[in-house]
């Protein structure tokens, strides 16, 4: 009896009154978004990213105007001219700290449920299992875009008032490729933090994926860049983290670096390269 | 209804699930047993589609549980007791994972009562026994409602007091039409709650019909019989359709003939006999004679249930 109907409902006694919907993408979004929000450690990680994005911002225009001086002994002294030098970089030391908490959020949250087991509860909610995917990503991208940005943009507003009221070098917003690589900034963060998401599902493990993450994502083309001869300077502009730096630096070093927007474009390839991988694997893998 | 299909899995060389076919059947409690090894969670994970199987099919309500519309109010399953975030309330648990399915707060606190969990539904899954684990795993299998039940090993960990209520919930879900597929590696478990049994050892389905087929089947009488002169009642007994074996204290163990034969055939010869006894082998026994040779994990102490009394 139970065969033709479209829609399973169980026999009375169990209930009452509970009519089942269908499980669409909204209701998985719906899910990821009550399972982020109930993790305490979502709350204090996305305070900790407003903290850092702002308080480092502050801290470092306060320093470079002169009005905090760090205390010589250890190692501090008076405003160094670079710090006077690059406004935008000085109100950004934050944000770019912030970089690596939100690699690290996006990948345990990627991973956190192959570690608990939680994963084949889920997958059993959703045994078409991509919907879980987008909506993770939805809920992560949804969650930390507006966040990032509002911080990044205050802590812009903020360091430079800090900095003008010192009488210190500025920029403003409406300078030439300033809003353009604040804005960019933060959606380098968050994209970052996509593909943390990503390499999370892919690895299945949170130690793993961090480290990966961090490592070959930031560290490694940094490194690259300082160790290997000039001639593949070339190659090295199109690692995720020199993409990121052509859209989020305000002013071009030469040709050095990629144009902005193929810097961004090649960054999205990047990002679509780790979302393209972690859906192919977790449709075929068994959970 | 789940109908299982010539469902194989293949692990690299090793088989776990080897070609079984089976249906379970709405309205009964259906036992699924087989030693530790032997198949069980592999063929639960291939029907909810965690395992891609190797060929074959495992159909829930008439199609893959891949296609269900609403897949948690299709089947419910509970797989391994502690599948939860340590770091999240029981009660938000079963809310973000029956969202897929639209269920509200009022539905999540009538399956946390229906556990016995309202007490704790707040705290902090981490923090939870073996047991109320156990407890949270069937609040989320049953939070859907499902005509069809799935769950494995469900009486892990659980006090007597835990055992008794899952046995009355089994039957009470069996009783209102569902669909209930419990596996267990213990036959004593079974025994208590299934009307039919599905026996699985190394990857092949062993046996498959009512529990009282089963029994009748399975209680193939056995004599214990111990002698002075055992070599010689043995040789009197020997026949074509009898089977006589030595157990460890001496004693023979006689399959073919009833305890009035071998008294009656003893007594015709003369022959002395300390001790007489009509052994009607247990269910367990029964259980651990059909998967004897399939048993993947062999202890060192090799398990005879032969000259169990």
């Amino acid at each position: 009896m139970s065969e033709q109907q479209a829609f399973a409902q169980g026999p009375e006694g169990l209930t009452d009154g509970f009519t089942a919907r269908r499980t669409s993408q909204w209701r998985v979004l719906r899910s990821e978004w009550i399972k982020l929000l109930t993790l305490r450690s979502t709350w204090i990680t996305l305070i900790a990213i407003v903290a850092v994005i702002i308080g480092f911002g502050v801290l470092s225009a306060l320093v470079a105007s002169g009005s905090v001086t760090p205390s010589s002994s250890n190692g501090g002294g008076p405003p160094t001219e670079a710090m006077r030098r690059n406004p935008l970089n000085t109100v950004m030391s934050g944000a770019n700290l912030a970089v690596l908490i939100v690699a690290v959020l996006g990948s345990i949250i990627g991973a956190r449920e192959f570690a608990s087991g939680l994963i084949r509860t889920t997958f059993s909610a959703v045994p078409r299992r991509l919907p879980v995917l987008w909506a993770k990503l939805m809920v992560f991208v949804g969650v930390l875009l507006p966040i990032v940005l509002v911080a990044i943009v205050a802590v812009f507003f903020l360091g430079m008032s800090l900095l003008a009221s010192a009488d210190a070098q500025t920029v403003a917003w409406s300078d030439d490729g300033v809003a353009r690589s604040v804005i960019g900034l933060g959606c380098y963060i968050v994209g970052l933090g996509v593909i943390g998401l990503a390499l999370g599902t892919l690895l299945r493990g949170t130690a793993a994926s961090i480290g990966v993450v961090i490592g070959a994502v930031i560290f490694v083309p940094a490194l690259a860049t300082a160790l290997l001869p000039e001639s593949w300077d070339e190659v090295l502009k199109y690692l995720p983290s020199n993409a990121g730096a052509a859209f989020t630096t305000a002013s071009q070093s030469g040709g050095a670096m990629l144009d902005p927007g193929v810097g961004a474009a090649v960054f999205v390839g990047w990002i679509v390269l780790a979302v393209a991988c972690a859906a192919w694997v977790i449709k075929r893998r068994d959970a | 209804m789940i109908e299982v299909s010539e469902l194989t899995k293949r692990f690299g060389a090793v088989t776990a699930v080897d070609g079984i076919t089976f249906t379970v059947r709405p309205g009964i409690v259906t036992g699924f047993l087989g030693p530790n090894g032997a198949g069980k969670s592999t063929t639960m994970r291939m029907i909810l589609g965690l395992d891609r199987p190797t060929s074959g099919t495992a159909h829930v309500n008439g199609r893959p549980f891949r296609q269900a519309p609403a897949p948690l109010a299709e089947l419910g399953a509970m797989l391994e007791a502690k599948a939860v975030d340590k770091g999240r309330s029981a009660r938000n648990h079963l809310r973000a994972v029956g969202a897929t399915i639209g269920v509200g707060r009022s539905r999540v606190d009538e399956v946390l009562a229906m556990v016995g969990l309202t007490d704790v539904a707040g705290k902090h899954a981490g923090g939870f026994s073996l047991g109320m684990g156990q407890r949270l795993g069937i609040a989320m299998a049953l939070l859907g409602d499902p005509p069809v039940v799935m769950l494995d090993e469900p009486v892990n960990g659980l006090d007597p007091d835990g055992i008794l209520w899952i046995r009355g919930l089994l039957k009470s879900l069996a009783a209102e039409g569902r669909t209930v597929f419990v596996s267990s590696h213990l036959m004593s478990e079974v025994e208590q709650t299934a009307d039919h049994l599905i026996v699985i050892g190394r990857g092949r389905i062993l046996a498959d019909m009512p529990m009282g087929d089963f029994i009748r089947q399975s209680s193939q009488h056995r004599v214990s019989v111990m002698s002075p002169d055992a070599t010689r009642l043995a040789e009197l007994m020997a026949g074509p359709e009898v089977v006589v074996a030595t157990a460890d204290d001496g004693s023979l163990v006689v399959e073919g003939l009833g305890a009035r034969e071998v008294g009656e055939l003893a007594a015709a010869n003369g022959i002395v006999l300390h001790q007489l006894v009509d052994v009607a082998p247990s269910l367990e026994a029964a259980f651990m004679e059909l998967t004897a040779e399939s048993v993947v994990f062999h202890g060192s102490v090799d398990q005879q249930a032969g000259s169990a009394a």
